[in-house]
């Protein structure tokens, strides 16, 4: 947390508050969903619980972002009224590391869709390996559990990865985000663009 | 009123929340849960203070999410069915009573963590929260207090939706109806959203360190927290309960 500036930290978690209230929402929503139909109602909207790791570390870019900001999401969603409560945390936690351990493997150097897909893929792993213990998965039979596990990859693809990338970018786009590193890349795509063109 | 819930340290009543989940999701038997579940409800509700109508208010979302997973686990358990535990034929699957017991203990299980959580944050101030999280869990103060100026934005946000509209209205934005048309506008509420907040913390950010805000280590605090023998009694007094319900169904097994 040393070389974090307090301006990247709390507009971390002002970002992180914003989507603790989303994940609070999809919570409810997937809570009367998983009564009719089980669990697996759950797997189609897992992804968007990941979607602030993805958001943070795209704009931030520092070592710690995917999982901080998790983490902070799941404290907020905790402060506000989680079916989970304080194990929340630990969910976020894990997700959290789900995705970091993606972008470490790029040595937090490497920013594109894929690698922002496959962090989402990333926390889709972690958290299933989560909910194979404590939320007792385990009891399920392995055919089920097999289909449980790709609708979640996908949706952690789709709805963290893709998703979460197309809202930081139309964030960037609007400027708010110009003393961060999404932004400062704008910047200097713009300015090669624009030198293309007066040549 | 300070009921003697509200006077346990914020982190040790993480802790204790944190341990008996643990040890819940170890436990595949229906008794252990429902019997643990009996206890919290009794305990919480004498030594919180909460009124009976809120709690169950509270409870009836997770009365669906725990239906859920008993008939989940009863229909795609993975106990084969054989004549022995067989217990019922509904259409193409026969349900057998491995996995019915193993679904009436997962959905306790997700009643006990309700439970739980319900009793964490009915009694706990989110900043003592924070603030004990950073005297107790040596937690940056940094990000501690980049937390809670982050959640002092909360309120906020309704109003921003509120402007927000307003602006797309004045612009002659069309009014949304309809589920389809609602989805669409999502991004156009979304980002302005997201912007005007970061725009605010910014704000904020930069109002932190003009006052000297520096996030180190080093400092003082107004409210100190600290962790004192009727906190461990709270811990230990936890853990007996769990004891407890786990002899409980020792005794319905044998």
């Amino acid at each position: 947390m040393k070389s974090w500036k307090v301006k990247e930290i709390v507009i971390m978690s002002v970002i992180s508050i914003v989507f603790a209230v989303v994940y609070l929402l999809f919570t409810h929503f997937g809570n009367v969903l998983a009564g009719m139909f089980g669990p697996i109602a759950y797997e189609p909207i897992y992804g968007i619980w990941f979607i602030v790791s993805v958001i943070a570390a795209y704009m931030i870019r520092k070592p710690g972002a995917a999982l901080v900001s998790e983490i902070i999401a799941a404290l907020v969603e905790c402060l506000l009224g989680n079916p989970s409560g304080p194990m929340v945390i630990v969910i976020g936690i894990v997700q959290g590391l789900g995705a970091e351990a993606v972008f470490l493997a790029t040595r937090w150097k490497a920013y594109s869709l894929p690698v922002l897909m496959l962090a989402g893929m990333g926390s889709s792993v972690a958290s299933f390996i989560y909910d194979l213990f404590v939320s007792g998965y385990a009891a399920y039979s392995p055919g089920y559990l097999l289909i449980m596990l790709v609708i979640r990859l996908i949706s952690g693809a789709l709805l963290a990865g893709l998703l979460g990338k197309a809202v930081s970018d139309s964030l960037a786009y609007t400027g708010v985000l110009n003393g961060m590193a999404l932004g400062k890349e704008l910047k200097k795509k713009r300015k090669r663009a624009s030198e293309h063109a007066s040549l | 009123m300070k009921q003697p819930l509200h006077l346990i340290n914020p982190t040790v009543k993480a802790a204790a929340v944190f341990c008996c989940v643990v040890m819940l999701s170890f436990i595949y038997n229906p008794y252990t849960p429902a019997c643990f579940y009996i206890i919290i409800v009794a305990g919480v509700l004498l030594a919180a203070g909460i009124p009976l109508k809120k709690w169950l208010l509270f409870t009836i979302p997770f009365l669906i999410l725990a239906f859920g997973c008993v008939w989940t686990a009863a229909v795609f358990g993975k106990v084969p069915t054989t004549p022995d535990n067989f217990l019922f034929q509904a259409g193409p699957i026969s349900i057998n009573s491995d996995n019915v017991s193993v679904g009436i203990s997962l959905g306790f299980r997700i009643l006990c963590f309700s439970a739980l959580s319900m009793m964490f944050v009915f009694t706990t101030d989110p900043i003592l929260f924070m603030l004990s999280l950073v005297q107790q869990c040596r937690l940056s103060p940094k990000l501690a207090y980049g937390v809670i100026a982050g959640f002092r934005f909360l309120p906020l946000l309704k109003d921003e939706v509120q402007l927000i509209q307003q602006a797309h209205k004045i612009r002659g934005g069309a009014a949304e109806s309809g589920i389809i048309n609602k989805i669409s506008a999502l991004k156009r509420y979304t980002i302005p959203l997201l912007a005007s907040a970061i725009r605010k913390a910014e704000r904020t950010a930069l109002a932190m360190e003009s006052k000297g805000f520096t996030g180190s280590r080093n400092r003082t605090y107004y409210r100190t927290l600290s962790v004192n023998r009727r906190d461990w009694v709270f811990f230990c007094l936890v853990l007996l309960l769990f004891a407890g319900s786990f002899l409980v169904s020792l005794c319905f097994a044998s």
